[in-house]
């Protein structure tokens, strides 16, 4: 099969979501001719004019707004959001209006709208380009999380999430941009809410997302080689949250990581050692273990957001304490 | 262009409508029968219904913090309006809205956010979707002075007029942000629609307490906006009789301020003497009232037997679209 950057996969999501249904239109800051900071919205403006793929100004919260608003006449709006600490500029948007807008007035009203935003660290960009703040958006029922780790997750995903009759936060980490992976040419949808089991194994589950998941591969590759058999899951949905999968292989391997890139404190690592903690007790036998950043910002010197940020052989350890236990 | 004695003494109506329900559920709050945060806008009713008289059910209509008057008008069932506010699942939102998130999309309702500033950035998308598909429907969004100060009022005057979206911000301008007056927060107080020229958005100011006035201006604003000639501002200059909420007793306002604004400036009390004028028996006018009452006594009553919602409605509605794997709400 061919292969495609993530970028490119989500990029061809976009195309074929605008070519398939002209209700699905684009706004963003510099996402029409430019094509997107990350060339995600490449070649939209070109083909679909400025009525459906909009240039909008520095204004978060009226570009939400917007969305919400169009998105409960129908219309299926996809915003861009530069990086995802800008999300704090349009955060009343997405709590107190996309969130509730469906249960507040009885069912009256669905906002069908996706938010994109590129999150994570790793650019050097520090504190205001490089958070991952998954965790703020999980705590709003009625939003929905998306983290792919693939070319090919993001392509199902995206085209999934535009399809979607709920608000949905599509995160995009930036170092995965430019990572490659077979991607099928056709539409095609990856179901919101599935975990995917991406390798298989019997003595420790990793639980990690986007490009931690990428670490979990590699250390269960080179764990492999000692004898240690891990379990990599991606949750592809940080909510809703898939426990059935998440359960079946806990009870099967007994021992957990939860890798995560945001401060510990608070982190989705923290909810699902709660939830494991509420529902699977009595088949763990070491406590779960979180890999995690430091409850820091992501600090502008190399130095130090390397320190700050896990790295692989923060994950690698972690799996072996949790053997080890 | 005089409007004709027959709409005007269907505004003399609605008007008391309005007034009668104020008073009804200031009345319910303080029993004990409403739940909850209400904000009357006693003193206020020819602002929404000059307004809302301009507007057709298709239309898109974004009421205030203030919202009972709009809602009324609007065309939903009223009763269900105040079941709504009585937090019953009879209620246009079953039950789960209450004062202060009220919608009825069917009339184009769609609905009042306790944010305020929040559906100025929202009325920009369904202004906007009305242009995305070429229909002649406005988007009207009603906001308070008090609104002036939030950030997304301005956001979205820039994107509108950048964008042309017909679209008309409803500056209800009734002198207080809870107790602070404009021109102990703002620039420009005098006129805070003064503003919207900032962003190429034409705006007129007119007294709020004559229904007329009120119309006229807002058709205007209205017939541009169909025309395809972009957001307007109308500023209604007006006042609250009460407090903020029912149960404030307004303490930061002179006593003399308020007496003169009800002798002097009483929307219906004006309608009224213009009626009368135009040889309208004050006998039909009387009857008006005395129907307009009634109306608002079946609603109570339809309200006060209504249900609650059920316990299993607190998990109903929070996805549009169900996840398989999630248990909601637990």
């Amino acid at each position: 099969m061919r292969e495609l950057k993530f970028s490119q996969a989500l990029n061809e999501a976009l195309h074929q979501e605008m070519e398939r249904d002209e209700d699905v239109f684009v706004l963003g800051q510099d996402v029409g001719k430019m094509g997107g900071d990350f060339g995600v919205t490449k070649g939209l403006w070109k083909k679909y004019g400025e009525k459906r793929v909009i240039d909008t100004p520095l204004s978060e919260a009226a570009m939400v707004g917007l969305s919400n608003g169009a998105a409960f006449t129908g219309l299926r709006p996809v915003v861009e959001i530069m990086f995802a600490d800008f999300i704090t500029e349009c955060f009343d948007q997405i709590v107190n209006n996309a969130a509730k807008a469906h249960y507040m007035f009885g069912g009256q009203l669905t906002a069908p709208m996706v938010l994109r935003t590129a999150s994570g660290g790793g650019f050097r960009a520090a504190y205001h380009h490089s958070q991952n703040p998954e965790a703020w958006l999980m705590n709003i029922p009625g939003i929905t999380v998306v983290a792919p780790s693939t070319p090919y997750e993001a392509k199902g995903l995206l085209t999934a999430s535009i399809r979607s009759e709920n608000p949905i936060i599509f995160f995009e980490h930036k170092m995965l941009y430019s990572t490659s992976g077979e991607v099928p040419e056709e539409p095609y949808t990856l179901k919101l809410g599935k975990a995917e089991v991406k390798k298989e194994g019997k003595d420790v589950t990793v639980i990690a997302s986007m490009k931690m998941c990428e670490y979990a591969m590699k250390a269960a590759e080179e764990l492999a080689d000692k004898g240690v058999s891990v379990e990599v899951i991606d949750p592809r949905t940080l909510v809703p949250f898939d426990r059935e999968t998440i359960f079946d292989s806990v009870a099967k391997t007994n021992r957990v990581v939860v890798a995560y890139e945001a401060p510990k404190t608070g982190g989705y690592g923290a909810e699902i050692a709660g939830m494991l903690n509420d529902e699977m007790f009595e088949f763990l036998k070491a406590p779960v273990k979180r890999v995690a950043s430091l409850d820091s910002p992501v600090a502008f010197s190399p130095k130090l957001e390397d320190h700050i940020i896990p790295e692989y052989s923060q994950v690698l350890d972690g799996i072996k304490e949790v053997i080890d236990y | 262009m005089e409007l004709t004695v027959d709409k005007l003494k269907q505004m003399y109506y609605d008007m008391n409508l309005i007034r009668r329900f104020e008073e009804k559920v200031d009345e319910h709050s303080k029993k004990g029968n409403i739940p909850g945060f209400i904000h009357l806008s006693i003193g206020q009713e020819a602002c929404q219904t000059g307004v809302m008289h301009a507007l057709k059910e298709t239309d898109y209509k974004f009421p205030d913090h203030r919202s009972h008057g709009v809602c009324l008008l609007a065309g939903s069932p009223k009763e269900k309006v105040m079941a709504e506010i009585f937090a019953k699942k009879t209620g246009l939102c079953e039950g789960k809205g209450g004062s202060m998130h009220i919608a009825d999309v069917e009339v184009g309702n769609m609905g009042n956010n306790a944010i305020e500033g929040s559906i100025t950035a929202s009325g920009l998308g369904t202004a906007y979707a009305s242009k995305y598909r070429g229909e002649d429907n406005v988007t009207a969004v009603f906001m308070g002075d008090g609104t002036c100060g939030r950030g997304e009022l301005h956001e979205s005057m820039n994107m509108a007029s950048n964008l042309k979206v017909p679209l008309i911000y409803v500056l209800v301008n009734n002198g207080y942000a809870i107790s602070t007056r404009a021109e102990e927060a703002h620039a420009f107080p005098e006129h805070l629609s003064d503003r919207a020229a900032g962003y190429d958005i034409p705006a007129e100011v007119v007294d709020g307490n004559d229904v007329e006035k009120v119309y006229e201006t807002m058709n205007r604003a209205v017939q541009r906006a169909r025309k395809g000639e972009g957001p307007s501002m109308i500023e209604l200059l007006t006042y609250r009789w009460q407090g903020h909420f029912s149960g404030d007793p307004a303490s930061y306002r002179p006593e003399d301020e308020v007496e003169k604004w009800k002798e002097e400036k009483c929307p219906i009390k004006n309608l009224r003497e213009k009626l009368e004028k135009r040889d309208v028996k004050p006998e039909t006018l009387d009857k008006l009232e005395e129907d307009a009452l009634q109306e608002v006594n079946e609603m109570v009553e339809f309200a006060l037997n209504s249900p609650e919602p059920e316990l299993e409605d607190a998990i109903k509605y929070i996805y549009a679209e169900k996840y398989e794997s999630m248990k909601e709400g637990k």
